[in-house]
């Protein structure tokens, strides 16, 4: 087991409310396997995965990689952004180096690796621009360039392609399969988007609505490419809506019953 | 812009409108600035100035940049401490000075201190909202590619917030020249105010002496503007 969480609980304390946010969360991810995470909207999945890059920590349970307690962020797990999070002042080469050079890597190692995988991403020649010139899609792959410098064991995406023009996000899509295909490295995506999660990944992680807790995790034996016209996608895709469209008139109910007001400051403690 | 304003003023004095004692004729100001710059006795006034400025400026920044950087960084800081400065910044600068010269006594210590205490508003704000403004994401980044604080501070908060620093910097200046004048004539202290005010006083041609210092102290603000801070905005409008 490349990643495992044990009974992950996450509790926000702001007196005099406390809001549990994950309770219990428990599952495991294969080296080398694809995940993705879904539920409803404000269940804490982008929490679940800030803890594992150990930006957040859990109020209980354990957090395990390769065996080990995860208490900080680990060398050999990356992440990629909703927002990019391009560092603007940065040419592309330089935001692809970040990782590198922060581990202190010497210049010319630095700039191949940038190199190469700028060459993979499809962004060669396009090195020398900053992000401010670049398109969504573009910022993306320059985002993926540069969690993959690091040679990361384990990538996280969160909602990785939600900023994105849907055609480009659907080429982009395509690329990090392929990339997934040929790195053999374990990737780990939230996301909203259902058809997203079923084109890319080996098994499905569905969260019930806050406190999020695991409501099924469903394995997608497609081949790939998948097309989402596919009789099996359509049939996975129905069966995980059917497990979220409760979830989703669950929660709606109660953010009704708990007033709009109380669930926008929830988004924000968890956002902050 | 300019050119306009010196040729109606040429124009003005060359009609005999105004009297040459009420405003002398620009070519006269412009001869009185030749002259003055070749005058070694005016200059070391000048260059007194731009050090009492300088250093002012300067520990402004030493003393509230990492105030500033704290404050932005946690809120609650925030909200204990910038109440306090917005309250000390309200008081004028000159008001101050008074009380200043009369605990410490004249000199250049008053002076230093006056143009960093006016130096340090705009130095606190820019910065304080420099730092507040930088995306959670930023830091995430640093984290996840576990930089230390020391990286986190060079790599990602110092560039982050180096556009506000230019701004502050900028207006910090302005503001301390602005006051630095009158700080001089108050704390008896040597430099382009003290200058200004003996040369009004004294002879015919005074008038045309203190127009010229003042404009020393303008072409020193707009050297200073398109020497340094055009500059550092070119390179930031780059990736801004």
């Amino acid at each position: 087991m490349h990643v495992e969480l044990s009974n992950v609980t996450k509790v926000y304390e702001d007196p005099p409310q406390i809001v549990t946010a994950l309770k219990d969360i428990s599952f495991h991810v294969n080296e080398g396997e694809f995940l993705c995470i879904v539920g409803p909207s404000g269940c804490g999945k982008s929490t679940l995965l800030r803890m594992i890059a150990g930006l957040d920590r859990p109020s209980s349970g354990q957090i395990r990689f390769r065996g080990d307690l995860l208490t900080a962020p680990h060398s050999k797990i990356s992440m990629v952004f909703q927002s990019f999070a391009l560092l603007p002042w940065r040419t592309v080469i330089q935001n692809v180096e970040f990782g590198l050079e922060v581990q202190g890597r010497p210049k010319k190692e630095r700039a191949e690796v940038a190199m190469d995988l700028l060459e993979m991403v499809g962004l060669k020649g396009s090195e020398n621009l900053f992000p401010k010139q670049l398109s969504g899609g573009m910022k993306q792959r320059v985002g993926i360039a540069r969690a993959l410098a690091i040679d990361p064991e384990v990538v996280l995406m969160d909602e990785a392609f939600s900023a994105i023009d849907e055609f480009t996000a659907e080429a982009l899509r395509a690329e990090v399969a392929e990339i997934h295909n040929e790195t053999k490295k374990t990737f780990l995506l939230v996301t909203h988007n259902l058809p997203e999660a079923i084109e890319l990944a080996d098994r499905i992680l569905v969260l019930s609505s806050r406190p999020a807790k695991v409501k099924s995790i469903v394995g997608v034996e497609m081949e790939r490419p998948r097309i989402q016209t596919d009789s099996e996608f359509v049939s996975i895709h129905r069966d995980i809506f059917a497990l979220l469209k409760g979830e989703l008139e669950n929660s709606i109910m109660r953010h009704r019953l708990s007033g709009l007001k109380e669930f926008k400051k929830l988004r924000d403690m968890e956002e902050g | 812009m300019l050119v306009a304003i010196f040729a109606i003023w040429e124009s003005i004095s060359l009609t005999g409108l105004v009297s040459s004692n009420e405003l002398p004729a620009l070519h006269d100001v412009i001869l009185a600035l030749i002259q003055l710059a070749a005058t070694p006795f005016f200059l070391a006034h000048v260059g007194q100035s731009f050090a009492n400025v300088t250093t002012g400026v300067s520990l402004a920044l030493l003393l509230v940049f990492p105030l500033a950087l704290l404050v932005g960084m946690r809120s609650q800081l925030d909200q204990a401490i910038t109440p306090i400065i917005m309250l000390v910044g309200a008081l004028p600068d000159l008001a101050i000075l008074t009380v200043l010269v009369s605990v410490i006594g004249r000199g250049n210590v008053a002076a230093v201190t006056i143009s960093a205490f006016s130096a340090f508003f705009p130095v606190y704000f820019t910065i304080r909202q420099g730092v507040k403004e930088i995306p959670a994401d930023y830091f995430h980044v640093a984290s996840v590619f576990k930089a230390g604080r020391a990286q986190t501070f060079t790599k990602m908060i110092l560039p982050s917030i180096f556009p506000n620093l230019v701004t502050g910097l900028r207006l910090s200046f302005e503001f301390s020249w602005n006051v630095l004048l009158a700080v001089e004539v108050i704390a008896s202290v040597a430099g382009i105010g003290t200058f200004i005010s003996t040369s009004i006083g004294g002879s015919v041609h005074s008038l045309t002496y203190g127009l010229a210092a003042i404009m020393t102290v303008g072409m020193i603000t707009i050297a200073m503007d398109r020497a340094v801070f055009e500059r550092f905005e070119n390179r930031i409008r780059r990736w801004r």
